[in-house]
């Protein structure tokens, strides 16, 4: 890559990526969907120009942490067998003038619940082995459901990588790091691209020929046949106006509070350190004490002082639990968070307005 | 789609059938997944500046009495036409095939695709390839798409099936009888929000959109109801002023849909809304709380050794654990309003 200076600013996706993504997500829902995106990187955009999912495989547990992964798709990306399997299609996709550069790999998510060691991981792989530029799209299947798409792209950020490298997430080291669970993802806008071809096509899909002034219908069966009943409009998604709720806000509730136990889970961890640090000091300085005590009788009777610095080998400092996972877990919070908060106001939006339709005379109120 | 023929469509023709069965001639119909369309236009637009037309493979599923095929999905085969043969890369259709079975091993190949509408010699030569035993369809017959892309018309799509004709099995080879048959582009519930995205962008200069928040979708939607709204009222008031003409089913039609707004006692709306409204701030506030929480934890846990240096980090640790429960516990209070409000929700 010649222009290895200027940073990826956004990624525009073409529209064909977009359909065989959701496709592949809603297919496999609710398991995880994972596939490689193909493009090639102008100036500061990535374009994406085409995709294919990764075929599901067993992956042996060999990863960079020892947690076994429960979805064998959710670690496809880094598989080695898939590996294989990329650079194979990859080889294919150039012979039909694809650009045939591998620049990602994307995921489905459920509810935005995408911030987990496994996207973590692969994207790490990505960028490590690939090279710097490439991105995670997660599209989230239950939330495009919900009405508006969403398809958003990733990267870990620069601090991130550095500190998962060396698997340094003690508490000193992200204090002197200064490494915040906001900085693990850098978000990159997301802009969908189509061809002439498909722009044109859109058109054609959309409107039956409107050419002349229709007439009147005959009668209302003649009127609710009618072509003009029946054409689909895309844009808007009249989707948006429905009124059901609670379906949406329940499942983040449920996520919120799995989110929290995790949470305690990480807590309780890191106190029962600290408890077994704050122990295991005591019994250093009090084995300190001790000594000195003994060094100084043996300094009084004339006797060779005995090292003061055996502790070492004697007491073994507990391992820090890595801070990583609560690191995570926070950032899915904030997700999760920031999705009721954007539900919640287009929601509050449509009751009053709902509201204001049911009961006229109060609105002005 | 804009120019759709319109067929009586009886019977599919004979295709050729094992000895012993007997030939089905129930109607067959084609149903198209958009993506597979997008992914036909996207390869037209990648073809060598050369070539007419290109030409792939169709991927899909086919109901079990073989009546309806689903086109999901295509990849494009390299092929060479001159004014007297014509060359497609089997090698490639073969490999490409395998390694799209192994990440699809639902789908299977249903026929195949060009992009122009004419069907010529060469097409019969590629349909009995892929209606061909072996590599083929056989013994279904292989679906023929043309999706013409021809520069200042419309998109034209169709669909065919073939029947063999000729008279010596060399003629047979290279002739087929292309019948055209029904299809339909269909797309899902998940698929309706990206077709939304992509359509958002059709109007504009340089062919991109972004992807709407939740809040700017809504508001295009109602802006859009409401200009609908209009153009009704608008219609409805030049009846009453007798400027057009009246139309009694267009009325009914009217009357019927206004007939669908709920009756229900304002009493009864005010208790729901406030209730309603209630629950859904209360879990927006919760959630931004826990957010917070979280994030001070976090601070807290890695501010620690500020406070008091290493000799102090024991004591520090012990004050910060009775912090640190004491948040557990509002957790917990949380968690119970949470709950409550679920059950009421």
């Amino acid at each position: 890559m010649a222009e290895k200076e200027v940073p990826l600013t956004a990624v525009k996706v073409e529209a064909l990526v977009v359909m065989k993504i959701i496709k592949h997500g809603s297919q496999a829902f609710p398991t995880t969907a994972t596939g490689a995106i193909v493009g090639m990187d102008v100036g500061g955009t990535l374009e994406i120009t085409n995709s294919f999912p990764f075929p599901v495989v067993e992956m042996p547990a060999e990863s960079h942490f020892d947690n076994a992964a429960p979805n064998p798709a959710a670690a496809a990306p880094r598989a080695k067998a898939n590996a294989a399997y990329e650079a194979e299609m990859v080889r294919m996709l150039r012979e039909v003038n694809v650009d045939a550069n591998s620049v990602g790999w994307y995921t489905s998510a459920n509810m935005g619940n995408f911030v987990n060691m496994n996207v973590i991981e692969n994207q790490f792989f990505y960028q490590k082995e690939m090279n710097e530029r490439t991105v995670a799209l997660v599209h989230d299947v239950s939330r495009s459901a919900q009405g508006s798409l969403s398809l958003r792209a990733f990267r870990l950020s620069p601090k991130f990588m550095a500190a998962f490298k060396e698997n340094k997430f003690t508490s000193e080291e992200l204090q002197k790091s200064n490494l915040r669970y906001q900085d693990i993802l850098v978000e990159l806008p997301v802009e969908i691209h189509n061809s002439h071809l498909i722009t044109s096509f859109i058109h054609q899909l959309q409107s039956p020929s409107q050419a002349a002034p229709t007439d009147l219908p005959a009668s209302l069966a003649a009127l609710e046949s009618s072509p003009f009943a029946k054409s689909s409009v895309l844009a808007p998604n009249y989707d948006n106006l429905s009124l059901s709720i609670d379906p949406f806000l329940e499942k983040n509730c449920d996520l919120l509070l799995d989110s929290i136990e995790v949470h305690h889970t990480e807590t309780n961890n890191f106190q029962y350190y600290q408890r077994s640090l704050a122990r295991e000091q005591a019994k250093i300085t009090a084995w300190q004490n001790k000594r000195k005590t003994e060094n100084a009788s043996r300094a009084a009777l004339k006797q060779p002082l005995l090292p003061e610095d055996e502790w070492q080998r004697l007491f073994k400092l507990p391992q820090e639990p890595s801070r990583l996972d609560s690191m995570l877990n926070s950032r899915q919070v904030e997700q999760y968070a920031r999705q009721v908060d954007s539900f919640v106001s287009a929601t509050t939006g449509k009751m009053f307005a709902v509201k204001g339709n049911l009961l006229p005379g109060e609105v002005a109120k | 789609m804009a120019d759709t023929d319109s067929f009586l469509h009886l019977a599919r023709p004979l295709g050729p059938v094992a000895v012993g069965t007997a030939p089905t001639t129930a109607p067959l119909n084609v149903v198209i997944q958009p993506q597979a369309l997008f992914s036909i236009l996207d390869h037209s637009l990648r073809r060598n500046a050369d070539q007419e037309r290109v030409i792939g493979t169709l991927l899909g599923t086919r109901s079990e009495d073989g009546t309806e095929v689903e086109i999901r999905s295509t990849f494009a085969v390299g092929h060479t036409e001159t004014t007297d043969q014509v060359e497609v890369d089997m090698e490639y259709q073969k490999q490409m095939l395998a390694l799209h079975l192994k990440a699809n091993p639902k789908e299977v190949l249903v026929g195949w695709y060009a992009t122009a509408s004419e069907l010529n010699t060469f097409s019969a030569l590629i349909q009995n390839f892929y209606s061909g035993q072996g590599d083929g369809t056989w013994p279904h017959p292989a679906v023929h798409l043309t999706v013409s892309t021809e520069a200042g018309k419309d998109i034209e799509t169709r669909a065919y099936i073939s029947a063999p004709v000729g008279v010596t099995a060399e003629r047979a080879a290279d002739s087929a009888a292309f019948i055209p048959v029904p299809y339909e582009i269909r797309y899902g519930e998940a698929e309706k929000s990206g077709l939304e995205a992509i359509a958002s962008a059709r109007d504009a200069e340089e062919r991109a959109a972004n992807i709407f928040t939740d809040i700017e979708a809504l508001e295009r939607a109602i802006e859009d109801v409401l200009g609908m709204i209009d153009r009704v009222s608008r219609y409805v008031e030049s009846v009453i002023d007798e400027e057009a003409p009246a139309s009694t089913a267009m009325g009914q039609f009217l009357l019927n849909t206004l007939a669908l707004a709920p009756k229900v006692e304002p009493a009864d709306i005010e208790r729901d809304f406030n209730n309603h409204i209630q629950d859904v701030l209360v879990v927006s506030y919760l959630a931004n709380t826990i957010r917070t929480q979280m994030e001070l934890s976090n601070r807290l846990a890695t501010a620690q050794l500020t406070l008091g240096g290493e000799s102090g980090n024991a004591e520090s640790g012990g004050q910060r654990g009775g912090q640190r429960g004491g948040k557990g516990g509002r957790g917990g209070q949380q968690r119970q309003e949470r709950s409550g409000e679920e059950a009421r929700a």
